[in-house]
């Protein structure tokens, strides 16, 4: 099928494309249909973006000499890295020991680069042309970096401005009608709902675009004149928290159907809690993983108390771990007299305690894990954990080290997401679900609020105490 | 199209060091013998051309001293879209800067990107083409150019190797004529099976007895082989490479073509896929070649054409391959002191008019400049009078050259003098002193070592002849005037240089009744000499009769103050 729009027919332009509209398989299909010897640039934001790109041009059998994908940033420190003089850029940025600085000059070094006209011949020869995908996430630096670019390359970016969800702190995004639209002319918007359509579910597509209207309008939404697929559960408050921990417990029309459940970006404490209580449910981890991070910084093997550290910290990965009274009985076995044997996982902890070493933590984590009736909430973190262990326990690095390697590697590889998994929408933006569960939509922003109703392909559960779906002014 | 904007070399050969930036289009190197030409070429072929391993020995390193490494740089400009990526070669990427010859270190807006490929040789022997720029050499980066776009870079040797060109060989020309290939391996095979077949055992028969001897020893010593037998090799009949040539339509492979039409086609050939290679070398560029030929070849290289479809690096002996190039085609190679200088002959009036009158001058050591027809006369007539009467060894065996500055003026002699020097050849001018030339050229073309030849102040070469010679001289260009102009116009000129005062006929009247001539006779016969339209030996031919016969023989009685001018002139063009 030929792709919606022709990228090839256009010189310099920007693509509308909301959610689930296909504006992967544009790309895909636009990479397919390429046949110049000269590969296409294909960037976007984050690394795990490219590893979904990447897994989705090699389900489509796209020959790899058709295609480049990159982050901007990743794109931004090559060039800099292979033209450090004409950057300026002193060479210890670009190891970015202090990220919060170091990108920023990095980018800026690659725009003036890209600006100064320096490699033009070079980047010309280079590929045959640009797509910058999720462009809405670009921040003013990287959106001059592009432009640049397209200065040289044909350009297409793709974005839609109600995904645009990552404007936070110091970091200011572009504003797809004035930024992006004035230096890319919008060459059309993806209008075909095509993530419901294929669930069959089309009537919930089109609200969608529907709402994203209103949405990008300032209005609200209406639950109540919403397609069947849309379910409302009209919270009241005395039972509010029950209601919601029902509806995390959601099940689809088919039992294989997967599940995203939304919950309060600020409250991260209490979507642990929430996934530790619904069956079956894991955390949708963050790419620093920073709990893990901090775990393996501070994890000290000689320190006076390691297997408290490492009890608790199993704590906070899985229910049953019972940190107090497992404690206790390991000070009664080690210096009192005992008057039951150890469990194996009493036995594993005494082991650790008697003789403190990653090995033994690892196999302490293990028995943890495959205790009957325990729920690991946070699966992604045990097992960095267990890998960091492993490669550490040979004794060649630290196991910080190998926490910072393992999830470096981590970084490039796509998600792979549980049945029934627990996040925000900034953890979410990307992943799809047949069923999205929305348990505080009136803490969301327009933006916000449109991530999260088109997380789910056949069914959409919005807990809310009103049916009209107010957003929550700019954050 | 690529085109070599820079060429550096070390320890390679005779060339201790060498640093050059040659043009885009034809580059002839003329220079000596063994001032380097074709070792340029050879280093061009070694570092750009295609192939896993050279031949070197101990002896392609300068003075034999292997613990300096041969290092060939080769930058190229004119890059295609591969070569330029970022993603294969962006650390290697450099800048040429045409205007000011100065390479970057990276790439710059208005200036050309550039790849540099380096050949090392180090003691061991072993080759390594490896690009070349100052960051990666920081960071440790090693990274060479991918076959095919060595193969792509590959230059094109044009002459010996005519034979390879003319096959299907894997370095042909042929083969980047079109995407075509011969696909006969099978056939081959089947084909040197076949011969040996054929072939049998008719050696046998021949070899009889030797057959009888080896297989005897082998018995004897116990060595099984049976019946020993003489039969085709199928490895010595392998045909392989290069097996499948061009044919003429009367089946002689073009190959056995003479020289001069096998190079002829193959720069043709050559410049029809000038869109793949576009770098040639022409190593002694009118061998086998008549002066038509020659011309045809090197307008097929390309040497009229303004677009410069090929980067052409030859080099030459020949001044009607000379007489065909413009001096910004010119380059001239030389040894000075510790280094190899190449240097553009350049588009001076001065270069382009000895290019058309006297291009043998460029091939020579020294250069006589002179300001007329006269002065090369009298000078090749006086060494001719050297070499056959006193088995001197001529000015031409030492590397002479004259030029002929066409003179209307001696500043115009000196002017190509000095262009001459300056592209550093031995040079003198040799000027007639009649007219003042500029005194601050004089003072330029001493500084600059430019010797000068010339008469004592305010006299000509007839002036000089005729009043410093022997009467019995005298007698004899007398005689020689009237035999090559008639007498009737050497008494005119007489009459008329006189005005009306005296004649022909009264001068040979006082000669014999004197038995001199005044010296105000003597100094009217040298004006009368000198007639501007028709003058009495005006040509190199009388005056080289003049130099030969009369002034050569007799110059020991002359005035010594002229003897002095001519002796100083023998020194110069004997000072091998």
């Amino acid at each position: 099928m030929p792709p919606e729009l022709d990228l090839f027919a256009v010189a310099r332009g920007s693509v509308t494309a909301p959610a689930g509209c296909g504006k992967t398989q544009l790309i895909a299909d636009t990479l397919a249909s390429h046949s110049g010897s000269k590969p296409i640039l294909v960037l976007t934001h984050t690394n795990a973006g490219v590893a979904a790109l990447r897994a989705r041009m090699a389900r489509a059998a796209i020959p790899s000499s058709a295609y480049r994908l990159s982050t901007i940033d990743g794109f931004a420190m090559r060039l800099v890295g292979k033209f450090p003089l004409r950057s300026g850029v002193p060479p210890h940025v670009l190891e970015l020991a202090n990220p919060g600085q170091d990108y920023p000059a990095v980018r800026e070094a690659a725009a003036k680069l890209l600006q100064a006209g320096h490699i033009t011949a070079s980047l010309r020869a280079t590929y045959a042309r640009l797509l910058v995908d999720e462009y809405q996430d670009c921040n003013a630096v990287q959106h001059r970096l592009v432009a640049w670019a397209a200065e040289v390359l044909p350009t297409c970016v793709l974005g839609d401005p109600m995904q645009a969800i990552f404007g936070f702190g110091g970091n200011r995004l572009v504003n797809w009608q004035a930024d992006v639209e004035t230096q890319f002319p919008p060459v059309g918007m993806l209008q075909t709902p095509w993530r419901w359509r294929l669930a069959g579910t089309d009537d919930l597509g089109e609200w969608l675009l529907n709402a994203r209207m209103l949405l990008q309008a300032g209005q609200p939404v209406e639950l109540q004149k919403a397609p069947a697929a849309v379910q409302w559960v009209r919270l009241d408050a005395a039972t509010a928290e029950e209601q919601r921990r029902a509806a995390a417990r959601t099940r689809g029309r088919n039992a294989q159907d997967s599940v995203l459940v939304i919950g309060n970006a600020m409250n991260v404490r209490g979507r642990y809690q929430l996934t530790s209580q619904t069956p079956g449910a894991t955390v949708v981890e963050r790419v620093d993983l920073v709990e893990f991070i901090q775990f393996a910084r501070t994890f000290d093997l000689t320190g006076a108390n390691p297997l408290r550290q490492l009890v608790e910290f199993a704590a906070s990965l899985m229910t049953g771990v019972g940190a107090a009274g497992l404690l206790q009985r390991v000070q009664v076995l080690q210096h009192g007299r005992p008057r039951n044997p150890p469990t194996p996982i009493e036995a594993a902890a005494v082991a650790f305690a008697r003789g403190p070493s990653l090995g033994e933590a690892s196999c302490l984590l293990q028995a943890f894990a495959r205790q009957p009736g325990t729920h690991v909430y946070r699966p992604e973190v045990l097992r960095c954990c267990q890998a960091a262990m492993q490669a550490a326990a040979g004794g060649t690095c630290t196991f910080y080290a190998a926490a910072l390697q393992v999830r470096e590697r981590q970084r490039h590889m796509s998600r792979p997401v549980a049945r029934r998994a627990v996040g925000s929408t900034l953890l979410l933006k990307g992943l799809e679900a047949d069923v999205a569960v929305v348990l505080e939509p009136h803490a969301m922003t327009a933006q916000h609020l449109y991530v999260a109703l088109t997380r789910g392909a056949r069914q959409v559960v919005v807990c809310s105490p009103t049916s009209t779906l107010t957003p929550h002014g700019a954050d | 199209m690529a085109r070599i904007r820079r060429l550096e070399i070390s320890n390679f050969r005779s060339i201790k060091s060498l640093d050059w930036a040659p043009s885009a289009g034809v580059n002839c190197l003329i220079g000596p013998g063994d001032s380097g030409k074709s070792t340029i070429l050879e280093a061009i072929d070694l570092c750009l051309g295609v192939r896993r391993s050279v031949d070197i020995a101990d002896t392609d390193f300068y003075g034999l001293v292997v613990t300096e490494p041969i290092v060939i740089s080769v930058t190229l400009g004119g890059l295609p879209d591969e070569l330029l990526s970022l993603e294969s070669y962006g650390e290697f990427l450099r800048g040429h800067d045409a205007a000011t010859g100065q390479i970057e270190s990276e790439p710059r807006a208005e200036i050309e990107t550039v790849l540099t490929l380096r050949l090392e040789v180090g003691p061991d022997l072993e080759p390594s083409w490896l690009l070349y720029s100052e960051r990666a050499q920081e960071q440790g980066l090693e990274r060479g150019l991918a076959w095919k776009h060595r193969a792509a870079l590959a230059p094109a040797r044009i002459g010996n190797y005519a034979s390879t060109h003319l096959s299907w060989s894997r370095s042909s020309v042929l083969n980047r004529l079109t995407d075509e290939r011969p696909d006969l391996g099978a056939e081959l095979a089947r084909a040197a099976r076949d011969a040996r077949t054929g072939f049998g055992n008719h050696a046998g028969a021949q070899l009889a007895e030797t057959l009888q001897v080896v297989t005897r020893t082998a018995t004897a010593l116990g060595v099984p082989v049976g019946q020993a037998q003489a039969m085709l090799d199928a490895h010595a009949v392998s045909i392989g490479d290069g097996a499948i040539a061009l044919h003429g339509q009367t089946g002689i492979p073009l190959r056995s073509l003479g020289t001069g039409s096998a190079r002829l086609l193959m720069a043709g050939l050559q410049r029809e896929a000038a869109q793949a290679a576009t770098i040639a070398l022409v190593d002694e560029v009118e061998f086998g070649l008549e002066p038509h030929r020659l011309k045809r070849l090197l307008d097929s290289l390309g040497a009229k054409d303004v677009n410069l479809p090929l980067q052409v690096f030859m080099t030459t002996h020949s001044p009607v391959a000379l007489r065909e190039l413009s001096g910004n085609q010119l380059f001239i190679v030389r040894c000075e002191g510790d280094s190899h200088v190449v240097r553009l002959a350049g588009v001076t009036d001065q270069v382009q008019s000895i290019l058309r009158t006297d291009p043998e001058a460029f091939l020579a050591k020294s250069i006589l400049v002179c300001e007329g027809a006269s002065e090369i006369g009298l000078a090749r007539g006086l060494d001719q009078y050297g070499v056959e009467d006193h088995n001197q060894t001529s000015f031409f065996a030492y590397g002479g050259a004259y030029v002929n500055a066409g003179g209307s003026t001696p500043d115009l002699c000196l002017e190509k003098a000095l262009v001459l020097r300056r592209l550093g050849y031995n040079v003198m001018a040799f000027i007639d002193a009649d007219k003042e030339p500029t005194p601050g050229l004089l003072a330029t073309l001493a500084a600059e070592g430019v010797g000068l030849l010339t008469w004592r102040a305010g006299r000509a070469l007839e002036d000089e002849l005729f009043v410093c010679m022997t009467d019995a001289v005298i007698d004899s260009l007398l005689g020689y005037a009237i035999e090559r102009i008639g007498r009737d116009d050497v008494a005119e000129h007489i009459r008329s240089k006189s005005e009306g005062q005296r004649t022909l006929e009264a001068i040979e009247a006082e000669r014999a009744a004197q038995g001199v001539y005044a010296a105000a006779t003597r100094e009217l016969l040298g004006r009368a000499a000198r007639v501007s339209k028709k003058g009495w030996f005006k040509s190199v031919s009388a005056y080289q009769h003049v130099g030969r016969r009369i002034v050569g023989p007799q110059l020991q009685d002359a005035e010594p103050g002229f003897v002095d001018v001519l002796n100083r002139l023998w020194a110069w063009t004997h000072a091998a």
